[in-house]
């Protein structure tokens, strides 16, 4: 059965392998037939969600972990990596959403995508990006866990600048890229330093768990400092976060699988993975939990102001990862990964419901360029409906319960500021997100939408049918005890060790009761404001808010123009000058040696030779005569 | 057979040369031979790395007097580190020679077949006198081919490259005496081989020293390590596609292999005393020309920064004395060669249709060349070193070699990640990817030779990428040798 790891990561990865081949035959050579490409997408990431399936079900049995050597990669020394790869209860939790959520959208691409020129090359890159996630989540040590996350920001930017004749898109992608190699130079120091410390003994989580604590202590928060650098990069915290609303440059899907559901969480994956060292890092922990908290809040703020459908949903989503990392941060991990999963449904359903919208409306993403949109499917504004109240955590979608988890978690073990923070950002998220819905579904129309929206197919809407259950129901494993809950996530993740906090029931309801009605009050407020608002009137935003604090600019100065400035300087003026000057100038002296004997400069090769070993043998002579 | 058959290697292409040169071949069958020249070293490099045993000491010895009154001889032989380089010249010249198929001159063919011969001769040569003639051997074609066939200034280019070089060289040559005179003096008889030099023990501390950076010095100025690259951008800049590519993918490299070969055995100690210093030399590179690299229009410049940022990398890897950074370093020129190589050649194709370097001009390839696009990415992500590709795990090994020699090293390494990406990714975007106001319209898709002669190359990087393992079987007894028995660290 531990082979069925194997092929859970070689599934896709075969696949894209493939559909990469046949998408060059076909532009090269000869045509092949869209439907084609979209089979073999299909069948890949479906064989992996099996897979892990029923992995999932052997462990729920009670099956030990489970592991997998597919062969040696590296020894060197005390350096010795295998490929093996990992069935535990946290990767397999990770894989099954992954892949299951990742199959959901490539159905969605396949119509979503219908008759673009690089049909097979997105799938092909899809695929990829499908096999390097699993090869982050299911990799048994931290070296192939850095493989993969380096493979899925490869993808990220392969996708985000999907359409590369356009410029600006692959800009954005540029960007994503070197913004998270920043993260990863991060990780790649902590990485090496937690190898020189611990590695020596074997480089897979369990030996490194053995050993953590013959680290000192201050080499162990450097440690988990470095690593949580990374996870900024990529969870798109502050201040790495820059990258992931330009990312919305790519195709819907991608916005939906890899900078929503999936990639975006490899950070908060990343901190649970390495638990055991966070948990003897508790200033680290905290650290993280105040830069998630901010997170959280500040891209709220940004998101209330928004007007591109897939930019407040790119702000919502640094948001939610913010509490995420509220969470891990402060050590309740399985509540941390609980809205990773309901999380995943619903964001992945906007995204996919935004892209629909989308569609219908050939490519306009202001909303105030729409407007009754109610109308133009029922599917899309019911499912939209649903993801909308399960973020914003209203009773009994899934956030509700994952993020009251949360909210309980920070208040019960005494970071009230943290929790007051977390609370106002969740009546603001409550706030953006209903302006968004009213904005487009409900209002009056606007008059620059245009009159008869496209109608899609059934490819396109049944997956959201099916995330609309995942985000209706799934909160229903994570139903805490004092509800009548079994809590499963609870059950289910065990291994942390997360603290069970006691509180009485009365403290806990009475914060359900509390969190309720600060999004009540968001969501009445937007829809006092926006339910009816006349969209024929020209809505012109402005202000610091709207111009997201000015951060790009600030960081463009700050960065990337003083850099230039650097190169400039260095690349065209100083290297010529001053160092190549210097030089030339001891070279000069040989030079000028060399205009006197410039007669003998005849352009006879034969004539040089000879004249080299004269002089060789001349100067050999000599030395030999003065010092033998 | 396997005795002589690095003589064999040697000269094959150095004989075919001077055949070809009397005889009245045209330019299509002068370049046919140098092809089949190419293909004839790969089969007998690969027959030499599978009798290759996986052990430190010299293997596949040749040795006959040549100037027996002053102990020079023919002394050849490989172990770990020159097979790795052999085989990388042996798979990629054919390669190169694919991707400069049509156009060139007779003469071009010839000096690439000379350089060949050059490089390989200094490659296996055990005995100094003999190195330094075939490290000479090798540059006096590349003055012709870039005087010949360069671009622009390239008579100036020829004439920089010519004083930065000879100058080196003329350090190293009268250190190679001196040292030769030191042997005869403490034993009473002459020698230059490798072996007996190191053997010597009358040397006082001074002439150590300056012997040492006389090595140095030559070694610096061919690889070439900060400051003494003056002659890299003009060279790079002016110098034919044949050149730029034999130049960066081997010369260079073979800088860094004489560092490994001579100075590490000759002077040990030196070497242990002053590899902070280099190490920080060599990180110092990797910033100062990563940053150089970013704003430079013409794509060869940019490529000439990137390589000396890349090999800033490796040098520091070399002088980190340990076993990470030193396979890393190893790997790392492999990976280097590969990219660059493939880079130049593309590059090279750009030139040849498009008639430009200048980044500024260029722009719609993508949508016209697939799998010109494929190649430039795949040896472009092993410039970045993105996992898949031989060039992550040169960097990675590099990188944690590092911070086993300390944290501050270490930190600096790491930065690596972020200097090649800032710049490889922009530069493609304007070059290759996006739509520009620029008529391209005349760039060609690889044709199908082409692609056959980058295709192994690509395969390389990625299974050296995925299953890096496989490779280091044969080299890590020398490695091991060299840090353990020359430098004495105990591991």
């Amino acid at each position: 059965m531990n082979i069925y790891l194997l092929w859970i990561i070689l599934s896709p990865l075969l696949g894209s392998l493939v559909l990469g081949a046949m998408y060059l035959y076909s532009v090269k050579i000869k045509k092949i037939s869209d439907i084609v490409f979209a089979a073999i997408a299909l069948v890949t990431p479906f064989v992996s969600f099996i897979f892990t399936f029923m992995l999932f079900l052997k462990l729920y049995n009670g099956s030990n972990d489970m592991r997998y050597t597919l062969f040696k990669w590296l020894k060197v020394a005390k350096f010795d990596v295998n490929i093996t790869f990992l069935a535990d209860h946290l990767s397999v939790f990770m894989a099954l959403f992954v892949t299951f959520i990742g199959w959901l959208i490539h159905i969605y691409a396949v119509g979503y995508m219908k008759g673009d020129e690089g049909y097979g090359k997105f799938f092909s890159y899809f695929n990829l990006f499908l096999g390097m996630m699993l090869l982050l989540v299911l990799g048994n040590n931290p070296v192939i866990m850095f493989f993969g996350w380096e493979g899925v920001g490869l993808c990220s930017y392969l996708l985000i600048s999907f359409y590369y004749k356009d410029a600006q898109n692959v800009i954005a992608g540029n960007k994503a890229f070197i913004v998270n190699r920043i993260g990863d130079f991060g990780f790649i120091i902590g990485l090496s330093i937690l190898f020189i410390y611990v590695g020596i003994n074997g480089f897979d989580y369990v030996s490194v768990q053995q050993h953590i604590a013959t680290v000192p202590k201050p080499t162990l928060s450097l440690i988990a400092f470095f690593l949580f650098i990374g996870a900024m990069g990529k969870s798109a915290q502050i201040p790495l976060y820059v990258w992931l609303p330009d990312a919305m440059a790519g195709p819907t899907p991608v916005s939906a699988l890899i900078h929503a559901a999936t990639m975006v969480t490899a950070g908060v994956y990343m901190v649970s993975r390495f638990h055991f060292l966070y948990s003897l890092t508790p200033a680290i922990g905290e650290f993280i939990a105040i830069v998630g908290a901010l997170s959280s809040l500040f891209a709220a703020v940004i998101a209330i102001k928004q007007r591109d459908i897939k930019k407040i949903l790119a702000y919502s989503t640094i948001s939610q990862l913010g509490y995420m990392f509220v969470a891990v941060g402060l050590g309740f991990y399985g509540s941390g990964l609980f809205h990773v999963f309901t999380h995943a449904f619903f964001k992945a359903l906007l995204f996919m419901g935004a892209g629909a919208v989308i569609l219908q409306l050939h490519h306009e993403q202001d909303i105030f360029h729409m407007g009754r949109m109610k109308d133009a499917s029922k599917i899309i504004y019911y499912t939209f409906l649903i993801a909308t109240l399960a973020i914003c955590g209203i009773f009994p979608f899934a956030g509700f319960f994952s993020k009251d988890e949360i909210l309980f978690d920070v208040f019960a073990s005494h970071h009230y500021i943290l929790w007051a923070i977390e609370l106002f950002t969740a009546g603001l998220t409550a706030y953006y997100m209903f302006r968004l819905f009213f904005t487009v579904f409900i209002a009056p129309k606007s008059s620059k939408r245009i009159d008869k929206p496209e109608t899609l197919s059934s490819v396109v809407t049944y997956p959201l049918i099916v995330l609309a259950i995942g985000s209706l129901l799934c909160g229903f494993i994570g139903v805490p005890k004092i509800m009548g809950g079994s809590n499963f996530v609870a059950h289910w993740f065990l291994m942390f060790g997360d603290e069970d906090i006691k509180s009485s029931g009365m403290v806990e309801f009475l914060l359900m009761g509390l969190n309720s009605i600060v999004v009540l009050v968001g969501i009445y407020i937007a829809y006092k404001k926006f339910a009816i608002i006349d969209l024929n009137r020209e809505i012109k935003l402005s202000g610091i808010i709207y111009n997201k604090f000015y951060i790009d600019e600030i960081y463009n100065m700050l960065f990337v123009k003083n850099l230039q400035k650097i190169s400039n300087f260095i690349g065209k003026i100083f290297d010529r000058k001053f160092i190549d000057g210097t030089v030339m100038m001891f070279a000069k002296s040989f030079y000028n040696m060399g205009e006197f004997v410039s007669i003998l400069q005849n352009g006879n090769v034969r004539f040089y030779a000879f004249s080299m070993l004269l002089g060789a043998s001349a100067f050999f002579t000599y030395l030999i005569y003065v010092m033998g | 057979m396997d005795a002589g058959i690095l003589s064999y290697i040697i000269f094959t292409p150095m004989a075919m040369a001077f055949v070809l040169m009397i005889s009245k071949a045209d330019a299509p069958t002068t370049r046919n031979f140098a092809f089949l020249t190419g293909i004839v070293i790969l089969v007998l490099s690969f027959k030499v790395f599978l009798d290759f045993e996986p052990v430190s000491y010299m293997q596949f010895i040749e040795f006959h007097p040549w100037i027996e009154n002053y102990g020079i001889s023919y002394y050849i032989g490989i172990d770990g580190f020159s097979l790795v380089i052999l085989i990388l010249i042996a798979v990629l010249v054919p390669s190169g020679y694919l991707l400069l198929w049509e156009g060139r001159t007779k003469g071009y063919w010839i000096s690439m077949l000379l350089i060949e011969s050059g490089m390989l001769g200094a490659l296996f040569s055990l005995d100094l006198i003999l190195f330094y003639f075939f490290w000479e051997t090798m540059v006096l074609p590349v003055f012709l081919i870039i005087g010949m066939f360069g671009h622009e200034e390239k008579v100036y280019s020829t004439l920089k490259f010519t004083i930065y070089t000879i100058s080196g060289s003329l350090f190293m040559f009268l250190a190679i005496l001196y040292i030769g005179i030191a042997f005869h003096n403490e034993f009473g008889l002459w020698s230059f081989q490798l072996i007996d030099l190191t053997k010597i023990t009358i040397l006082s501390p001074i002439e150590k020293f300056w012997l040492f950076w006389a090595f140095m010095i030559a070694f610096m100025v061919k690889i070439p390590l900060f400051p003494l690259h003056g002659w890299l951008l003009e060279t790079y800049k002016n110098a034919p596609t044949g050149g730029v590519f034999l130049l960066s993918s081997f010369m260079a490299k073979l800088g860094v292999y004489g560092i490994i070969r001579f100075v590490m055995p000759l002077f040990p100690n030196l070497f242990k005393e002053y590899s902070s210093f280099f190490v920080w030399l060599g990180l110092f590179g990797l910033i100062y020309f990563g940053i150089a690299a970013l704003m430079q229009d013409n794509i060869k410049k940019m490529f000439a920064y990137s390589s000396a940022s890349h090999l800033g990398f490796i040098v520091a890897g070399i002088f980190a004395l340990n076993k990470y950074a030193m396979l890393g370093a190893l790997f790392l020129v492999i990976a280097h060669a590969m990219a660059t190589g493939g880079l130049f050649l593309l590059v090279g194709k750009i030139h040849f249709y498009l008639r430009t370097f200048n980044i500024s001009k260029l722009g719609g390839i993508a949508k016209i060349a697939p799998l010109f696009t494929l190649f430039f990415a795949i040896f472009l992500f092993s410039i970045v070193g993105l996992p898949g590709t031989n060039g992550f795990v040169a960097e990675f090994m590099i990188i944690v070699g590092s911070f086993k020699r300390s944290i501050t090293m270490g930190m600096v390494s790491a930065l690596t990640v972020i200097v090649a990406a800032s710049f490889m990714f922009w530069m493609f975007q304007r070059a290759v990817l996006q739509d520009s106001i620029n008529d391209t319209s005349k760039m060609k898709d690889l044709n199908y030779y082409e692609v056959l002669g980058l295709m192994p190359v690509a395969i390389v990087i990625v299974v050296m990428g995925i299953y890096p393992d496989l490779f280091t079987l044969k080299i890590e007894p020398t490695i091991y040798y060299y840090l353990h028995d020359i430098l004495k660290i105990g591991i």
